[in-house]
């Protein structure tokens, strides 16, 4: 592999990406490299391009609630400078390694979504380089604004194949005052009612999440709310779903409990997230990964191969989603010469 | 106003919808010629369709005539976003308005876009649910108009603008090509094409179906009337709470013009002789309510608040909202016309704000009174003005334009929730470069690359995206793009 690129400054990565296109060279853009499998399994460019130079904190208002921050700059980083201020980025329980511009590349929206809104929800600026080196800023810094066209929405879920982003204006919450998972065992009927149960609340929860066998429930607020509701105990995080490839499953939430009546006949380890409807799902072999995806269709949703060894990966993606006309022109107009991400999208030609 | 459109043309629209659903009488179309800003266009003809299958055969009618096609909702935007120029063809799907689903499951709705946004909050209620963007003009404006122009609301503070609640859409594009975006499955693999839609004010095609998330009606709610003897303590006590770690359901100030003009409108026994007051709602669990509530009123009593009157029953808390919501009816008692700005600034840049403001109206020897969306720092300072007035209205201009620039000075953007339409659509080049320009005019052309939706908007002209060039090699097996 040729040496890497490791830009210092959102103008250098830009510089960097208009020589690559000017001699036709494609490029991997790498964060943590904690979810760099994610995708195709494609040739690897050969090149890579590294965020983690890109690491300062331009400004961090803590009376605005608004952080704007270079994207390479490590999630855990983030969070200890947010706690300190008594605030949080709700993603900022990706796994340890995730950058800021990896989670928002990926789209990877935290546990709490449910109580916080997704990631996309949090992104109010973003300074993109484009695949042929423009530095597009778009979005505004307030916490409320209507600027234009969306730009940040489309850069949010694109793995990097529109361009790098290189620094984000993100919109933060306080921390709650008290926090605390509580859990249940039983039937898979039993715990379906009590996860309802809870997500109806109140307290509103910030996660009720269905694992095989256990039922868990993710409280915030003041001290008085978070306590076990009926039918549950203390206990701590469910352990994310182990297996040799995850792919993750995206339904109705309605349609969240029949997913995970499947999943446990069929004996596949699974995180599924009521009210939400995303569920990871640990896979071991192609067929399971074929599976689970007729299982989400079925039920009116999608999976698709967050992380597997390549022998998972035969078709990551499954059916094209309804615009791909737009999305090709979009790719067309951010990254003219296809440089980016080659691997990881299936638009990568 | 515009000459008659040829009649063949009315005739081959006729065909499609039917008798009565095609306007083309002068006085008629001059009402559709305007939104609730103070635009004027020129109208063709509007077409009223009431399915998707019609909205298609219009916007393909409109093709093949080479027609401009400006989306319509109830036209009440603030920004000319619906205004037609040069005679364009105006679509209202005013008359597309089914709820076509309500699943308590999700929850969720699924909606035609001509339903107004307080429509669908009254469908709902006795589920206990509630629709939460919720913009001053609830009872007219719909939820297409509202997508289109990412609406907001006193209640967007803690619960997010109308991105954060559109699950899903169908969008008719400009070559008559339908497209459902997004769902209640979350996360569908490829671009947000949804997320971008929204905010696209009617550039990106005519939505013709929305699904909407719906909330829980919480518990409990207290509603605080907080009474300030300076606009400044009352800004300080916006951001101490904030910074004390409370994001309030909504936070609205009004100063005391405003006031005034409000309690002789609305008798809600507002305190006529604040400097400012601020309407603060917390809600949630009981506990969240009274933790919260006891921040916001030592926050707002350190800022140096005169009074705290916490709303006693719901007929009350209903009195006062009442009483936020009708300030531009009770401004219409003062002046002939006003012109109602919208920008935002960070919150800890309010007070500053707020005196540039005073200044600029002084400067220019107008009327400015002030009601808004404190929490976010998005203000709406209203200009009172006389239109037959020549000399004030170039005053109003002026003052309009001081009011932005030093917004965007204080570290602020053009629009909070209005959008960007006509209105501010030749400031875009104070906030963004020909650089980024350019990107935006790509994206919007990857939607319609033909630009005759609803062209001449939100992008200054001139604003170019260039040639886009897609490499139609072969693609390998299992690839889309
Ligand atoms: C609760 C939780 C659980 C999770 N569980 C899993 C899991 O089980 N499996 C899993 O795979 N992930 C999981 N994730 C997501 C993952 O951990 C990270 O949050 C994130 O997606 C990767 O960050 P990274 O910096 O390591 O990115 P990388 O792995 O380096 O990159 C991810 C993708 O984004 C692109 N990219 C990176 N940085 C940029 C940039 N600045 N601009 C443009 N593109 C960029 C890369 O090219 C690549 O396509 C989880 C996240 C959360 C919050
Ligand atoms: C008194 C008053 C108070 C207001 N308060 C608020 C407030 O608190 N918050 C706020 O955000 N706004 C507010 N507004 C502004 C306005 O009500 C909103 O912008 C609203 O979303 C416009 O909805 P509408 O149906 O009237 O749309 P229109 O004015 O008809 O159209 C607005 C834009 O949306 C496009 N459009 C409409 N329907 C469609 C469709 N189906 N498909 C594609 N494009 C479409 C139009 O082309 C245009 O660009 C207020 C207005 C008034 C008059």
């Amino acid at each position: 592999m040729s040496a890497a690129l490791a830009p210092a400054t959102p103008a250098e990565a830009a510089e960097a990406l208009a020589g690559l296109t000017a001699r036709g060279e494609p490029v991997d853009v790498r964060g943590g490299g904690t979810r760099s499998a994610r995708g195709w399994p494609g040739p690897v460019a050969g090149r890579e391009l590294l965020t983690g130079g890109l690491r300062r904190v331009v400004a961090h208002e803590p009376a605005d609630l608004t952080l704007t921050v270079e994207a390479g700059a490590p999630v855990a980083d983030v969070a200890a400078l947010l706690a300190a201020a008594g605030q949080c980025w709700p993603q900022a329980d990706a796994r340890p390694g995730s950058t800021v511009g990896g989670v928002l590349a990926a789209a990877a929206s935290g546990r709490s979504r449910l109580r916080d809104g997704a990631v996309r929800d949090s992104v109010l600026e973003v300074v993109l380089a484009t695949g042929d080196g423009r530095l597009v800023t778009a979005g505004g810094r307030t916490v409320k604004g209507v600027s234009g066209f969306d730009i940040p929405r489309l850069a949010v879920g694109s793995l990097g194949t529109l361009g790098v982003i290189v620094q984000v204006t993100l919109k933060l919450w306080p921390l709650p005052p008290a926090r605390g998972w509580f859990a249940a065992e039983g039937a898979l009927a039993d715990r379906v009612v009590v996860g309802e149960a809870a997500l109806a609340g109140p307290p509103r929860p910030g996660a009720v999440i269905l694992t095989p066998g256990r039922l868990h429930v993710e409280l915030t607020g003041p001290p008085e709310d978070v306590r076990p509701p009926a039918g549950l105990g203390p206990s701590g995080a469910p352990p994310a779903p182990a297996g040799a490839g995850v792919v993750e499953a995206g339904v109705p939430p309605p349609a969240v409990a029949d997913l995970a009546r499947r999943l446990e006949a069929a004996g596949l380890p699974y995180e599924a997230r009521m009210g939400v409807g995303t569920c990871l799902v640990a896979v071991g072999a192609a067929e399971e990964v074929g599976r689970v995806r007729a299982w989400a269709a079925e039920l009116g949703g999608h999976a698709v191969v967050a992380d597997a060894p390549e022998e998972l990966r035969a078709d990551p993606w499954g059916p094209p989603p309804p615009g791909l006309a737009i999305m090709r022109r979009l790719r067309a107009a951010f990254d003219p010469a296809g440089i980016l991400n080659r691997r990881f999208l299936p638009w990568s030609a | 106003m515009a000459t008659a459109p040829a009649p063949r043309t009315r005739d081959r629209f006729e065909e499609l919808l039917g008798p009565g659903r095609v306007i083309d009488h002068p006085l008629e179309r001059r009402l559709y010629a305007r939104d609730g800003s103070i635009a004027q266009g020129e109208c063709g003809l509007v077409v009223l369709p009431e399915t998707t299958a019609e909205v298609v055969a219009c916007v393909r009618l409109a093709a093949e005539l080479g027609l401009p096609v400006v989306p319509r909702g109830s036209g009440t935007g603030l920004c000319g976003g619906a205004v037609p120029l040069d005679g364009a063809l105006v679509m209202s799907v005013a008359r597309m308005t089914r709820i076509v689903e309500i699943d308590p499951a999700v929850p969720c709705a699924r909606v035609e876009p001509g339903v107004l946004n307080l429509d669908l909050s009254t469908a709902v209620r006795h589920l206990g649910l509630h629709y939460a963007p919720d913009p001053s003009s609830q009872g007219a404006c719909s939820i297409g108009g509202n997508v289109a122009t990412n609406a907001g609301g006193p209640h967007c503070l803690a619960s997010g603008v109308t991105a954060q609640h559109v699950l899903g859409m169908e969008i008719v594009l400009a070559d008559g090509e339908v497209l459902r975006l997004g769902g209640t499955a979350p996360d569908p693999p490829g671009y947000d094409l949804r997320g971008f839609v929204v905010g696209g004010e009617g550039t990106l095609g005519v939505v013709t179906e929305v699904t909407v998330r719906l909330s829980r009606t919480p518990p409990a709610v207290r509603t605080m009337l907080l009474d300030f003897p300076t606009v400044r303590a009352a800004g300080e006590a916006v951001g101490g709470i904030v910074a004390a770690g409370v994001i309030p359901a909504a936070m609205e100030m009004m100063d005391r013009l405003m006031t005034v003009a409000v309690e002789e409108f609305v008798h809600a026994g507002l305190p006529v002789d604040a400097a400012a007051i601020l309407l603060v709602e917390v809600d949630g669990t009981p506990a969240e309510v009274a933790a919260n509530a006891e921040v916001v009123e030592r926050v707002a009593r350190e800022a140096g608040a005169r009074g705290v009157r916490a709303a006693a029953d719901e007929a009350e808390r209903a009195l006062l909202w009442k009483a936020r919501k009708s300030a531009f009816g009770a401004v219409a008692r003062i002046a002939p016309n006003y012109y109602l700005h919208d920008c935002v600034v960070p919150r800890t840049r309010l007070v500053e704000i707020l005196e540039r403001i005073e200044a600029i109206a002084a400067e220019h020897d107008l009327v400015i009174m002030n009601v808004f969306h404190a929490g976010d720092g998005n203000l709406h300072p209203l200009i009172a003005f006389d239109r037959r007035d020549a000399a004030q209205v170039a005053r109003v201009h002026a003052a309009g334009a001081a009011i932005i620039e030093a917004c965007v000075a204080a570290g602020g953007v053009l629009s909070g929730e209005h959008g960007i339409g006509l209105e501010k659509r030749d400031f875009m080049p104070l906030t963004f470069s020909d650089v980024d320009l350019a990107a935006q005019a790509c994206a919007r052309d990857a939607f319609d690359p033909t630009g005759r939706m609803n062209p001449a908007k939100v992008l200054p002209v001139g604003s170019r995206c260039g040639e886009l060039v897609l490499d139609a090699g072969a693609l390998p097996a299992g690839t889309w793009l």
